[in-house]
């Protein structure tokens, strides 16, 4: 309702991204090429998801939770992770160290995400006279998703970028990786097959990751300290 | 060779994917939008009519509407229950913003004609209405009776017609039928309107739009007689020298809202009746041997309201001998409801020989039908532009002619002429059944020459009886059809269907256009839709911008602690000075 509002959605869902990049040490090293590569490898990512599922899945008519369907859409999802390989592997990025690496390529990749799934809706919605609580909830989705995307690439780090692990935790990075990566399919069986409303979805989501992040967090710093 | 079309295949996959993929976006995008727009109730509403008498404005000036809703006219609603009897000392909000929602079972009549007469202004008028007024609620029994309850919303409906049609309202004046959605909205405001808020931008609340486009004038507004010709027997002379009886009915209707002005009773009754006897008299006359020694002539007439402008006009238009061969006219108005007692009107003195046979003929087979039949005189002045009968018009052009209606007093001008509360509801098909059969019947022993004898000519069970479902089907179409005269064009599907019925009954159907007088000017838009969105107030934007803000800065700070140290978060804010240190 009104341009108002859309203007606090706006930096509801945007604003943490900036906030994250200047408030951490990442403006200082500049990694903003990093980030932009991973969300134009973000963009190639979608549109590969999109034939994918476009050419496999079948268009159902009810809203109704499908067991196939959605582990189809599962296994497309991990068209994702590999694209987060791709952009952490693959990608020349200057020199900075592994640590930086992983959180700019989260950061470029959430922001991506924010970006094609949110904007045209927030521009096209929020800016009538009606009021709803949509549009804060989607905003609130943002950050939840934009931890998320940080955790698994610390996790995608760990896993491919490091290569002197402590073979205890190889099987809780690995499931941990799991989890996070199957977060879009578990928020669509939360609302489709156990009919939960918005305001509950987005409140789960907002606590996973932040559990998720804070496991990642701990993963990472055990792995850093051998080495160290 | 074969390398090059590879590479060329190569590039054209991506660009095939690449278009696709665009169409799915937009498409996910389009889909996204879709669902979201769903949260604006609409609603169809009718505008109050807008026309000027003379030069004079009368009804709702304005159109489109844009502001909060309130539910009544004082600010204060928190006060004793009974406290709508204090309402002269009570001091009334500025509601020049805001549009009332006054469902009609509600409405504090002597209330509202106080504020439209001290002409204060309001932002907009959104009037609901019992859905039983509503013309596409036509339930098929026919015979629904209506409850005590009902008729007293229906006088309540009278009278604030005819408060709004002759105001002048300088503000939006739309009619609505209660519905669940807009129940639910009135019952929200009304919650609101408790807590002592008006809704207005700073506070939240509803918000009524209706984009309409400025009221146009109509410029010549079209009216239209359609009139069917029966001969009657010609013996050895031609038909034109035997006399004429004419049976006539106006069509067209005026209301407090154009779009739903459907007239069942007035005059919709009598048309419905003029069509079954042009049905009954086809039959009788299409046989030589029971073809009677009159001609009839059926006249559909409009303009009816506007001081039976269209039938003025139609008389104007016959020539001398036509004129001069009419031995009486017989004009319908308002047969339908309930009730057994019908008047004949007419403007010349009840001695006359005349009116005296025409009035036996009809109250010796209102004996026989169980209906009770008045004569009610009413001069006629000729310099008076008022006619309120239909007769009148044949009267002053020297015709023997009168009405039969269940209207005991001459109606005003824009009275009883098929408004708001006129519609299905309210009318009973077995009144207007017995109506047609005292009509016919009287023509028929006049015609047949069989005054005072003991004849049935339109008996029931036999070939000639009137037929119920003919009457219901008609009146049924005419209680969903709309048929303000300016609003109506000249090819009009309602006009065409009445000239084909005509022309199935009758020999010779003529269809005459002409324009109505300059005393009357209307307007369009006379129906719209209405979104009601639910906004939140602009203190809620500000909170939440504070809210965010904070979440920001602390976001921030949280970041520079963990990712670089206390010691930088606090250099972050020292910077300045220590430069200056160092300078100096």
């Amino acid at each position: 309702m009104t341009v108002f509002h859309f203007f606090n959605c706006a930096i509801l869902t945007f604003g943490p991204h900036a906030v994250y990049y200047s408030a951490t040490p990442l403006s200082e090293y500049d990694t903003l090429g990093t980030s932009i590569k991973a969300a134009v490898v973000y963009l190639g990512t979608t549109l590969i998801k999109l034939v994918c599922l476009a050419t496999f899945l079948k268009v159902s008519e009810s809203d109704s939770f499908d067991p196939y369907q959605e582990l189809l859409k599962a296994l497309i999802g991990f068209i994702d992770v590999a694209g987060l390989y791709f952009a952490l592997t693959q990608l020349t990025h200057r020199n900075i160290s592994q640590n930086h690496k992983f959180q700019a390529v989260g950061l470029g990749w959430a922001f991506a995400d924010s970006v094609l799934h949110r904007l045209a809706p927030l521009w096209v919605g929020a800016r009538g006279l009606e009021f709803t609580w949509d549009y804060i909830l989607q905003g609130l989705e943002a950050n939840a998703n934009l931890v998320l995307s940080i955790s698994l690439a610390a996790l995608g780090s760990l896993m491919w970028l490091r290569k002197n692990k402590p073979k205890t935790l190889i099987p809780i990075i690995y499931t941990c990786a799991g989890i996070v990566a199957t977060m879009p399919s578990i928020t669509s069986y939360l609302r489709r097959g156990l009919g939960w409303q918005l305001p509950k979805v987005v409140g789960f989501e907002l606590f996973t990751s932040l559990v998720m992040a804070f496991i990642s967090w701990q993963l990472f710093a055990a792995c850093q300290r051998p080495s160290s | 060779m074969g390398s090059s079309e590879r590479k060329s295949a190569g590039v054209l996959e991506p660009t095939m994917y690449t278009a696709s993929m665009m169409a799915m976006v937009v498409l996910i995008v389009l889909a996204a939008c879709a669902d979201l727009c769903n949260g604006v109730t609409v609603v169809d509403v009718y505008r109050l009519v807008q026309y000027d008498l003379a030069g004079v404005p009368f009804g709702s000036r304005f159109a489109s509407l844009n502001h909060h809703a309130a539910s009544s006219l004082f600010s204060s609603g928190a006060g004793s229950g009974s406290g709508s009897g204090g309402g002269n000392s009570a001091a009334a909000a500025d509601l020049s913003r805001t549009v009332l929602i006054l469902p009609l079972r509600e409405l504090n009549l002597a209330l509202i004609r106080e504020y439209i007469g001290q002409r204060k202004i309001l932002g907009g008028l959104l009037l609901l209405l019992p859905s039983i007024f509503n013309p596409e609620n036509v339930d098929n029994t026919g015979e629904a009776d209506h409850t005590p309850a009902e008729d007293v919303s229906r006088d309540i409906l009278v009278e604030l017609e005819q408060l709004l049609i002759h105001a002048n309202i300088p503000y939006p004046v739309y009619f609505a039928f209660e519905h669940d959605d807009i129940n639910a909205v009135l019952v929200d405001v009304k919650r609101n309107d408790v807590t002592g808020q008006p809704a207005t931008a700073t506070t939240g609340g509803y918000k009524l739009v209706v984009a309409a486009p400025e009221p146009r004038k109509i410029g010549s507004p079209a009216i239209t007689n359609i009139q069917g010709w029966l001969p009657g027997l010609k013996a050895d002379a031609d038909s034109n020298q035997l006399p004429t009886i004419a049976i006539v009915a106006s069509y067209d209707t005026f209301g407090a809202a154009p779009a739903l002005s459907v007239g069942s009773d007035s005059n919709g009754s009598g048309v419905v009746a003029l069509l079954e006897i042009a049905r009954l008299f086809s039959i009788l006359y299409s046989n030589p041997r029971t073809r009677g020694r009159y001609n009839l002539l059926f006249g559909l007439t409009s303009g009816g309201p506007y001081n039976y402008n269209g039938t003025y006009k139609w008389l104007r238009s016959f020539d001398q001998r036509l004129r001069e061969s009419i031995d009486y006219a017989i004009c319908l108005n308002s047969i339908g409801s309930s009730g057994d007692k019908l008047w004949v009107h007419v403007s010349k003195p009840p001695e006359n020989a005349y009116i005296k046979q025409i009035f036996e003929g009809i109250s010796s087979v209102a004996e026989e039908l169980g209906l009770e039949v008045g004569l009610k005189h009413k001069k006629i002045n000729i310099s008076n532009p008022r006619v309120a009968w239909e007769h009148e018009q044949f009267s002053r052009i020297r015709v023997t002619a009168a009405t039969l209606s269940e209207l005991s007093v001459a109606p005003e001008l824009l009275e009883s002429t098929g408004g708001l509360s006129d519609n299905r509801h309210f009318v009973n098909e077995a009144s207007v059944v017995r109506s047609v059969k005292l009509v016919a019947e009287s023509l028929a022993r006049h015609i047949y020459n069989q005054d005072g004898k003991n004849i049935n000519v339109f008996a029931d069970d036999s070939s000639l009886a009137v037929n119920p479902s003919y009457i219901r089907s008609w009146l049924n179409l005419l209680s969903t059809t709309p048929r303000v005269a300016p609003f109506l064009t000249k090819n009009d599907p309602l006009i065409m269907a009445l000239k084909k019925e005509l022309t199935e009954h009758t020999v010779e159907v003529n269809v005459q256009h002409e324009v109505l007088d300059g005393l009357f000017t209307f307007y369009d838009s006379t129906s719209s839709q209405l979104h009601i969105y639910q906004v939140a107030s602009v203190t809620f934007d500000l909170l939440l911008l504070l809210v965010l803000g904070s979440y920001l800065i602390i976001l921030f700070s949280f970041l520079v602690i963990t990712t670089r140290g206390l010691d930088d978060l606090i250099s972050i804010f020292r910077r300045p000075p220590s430069r200056k240190v160092k300078t100096a």
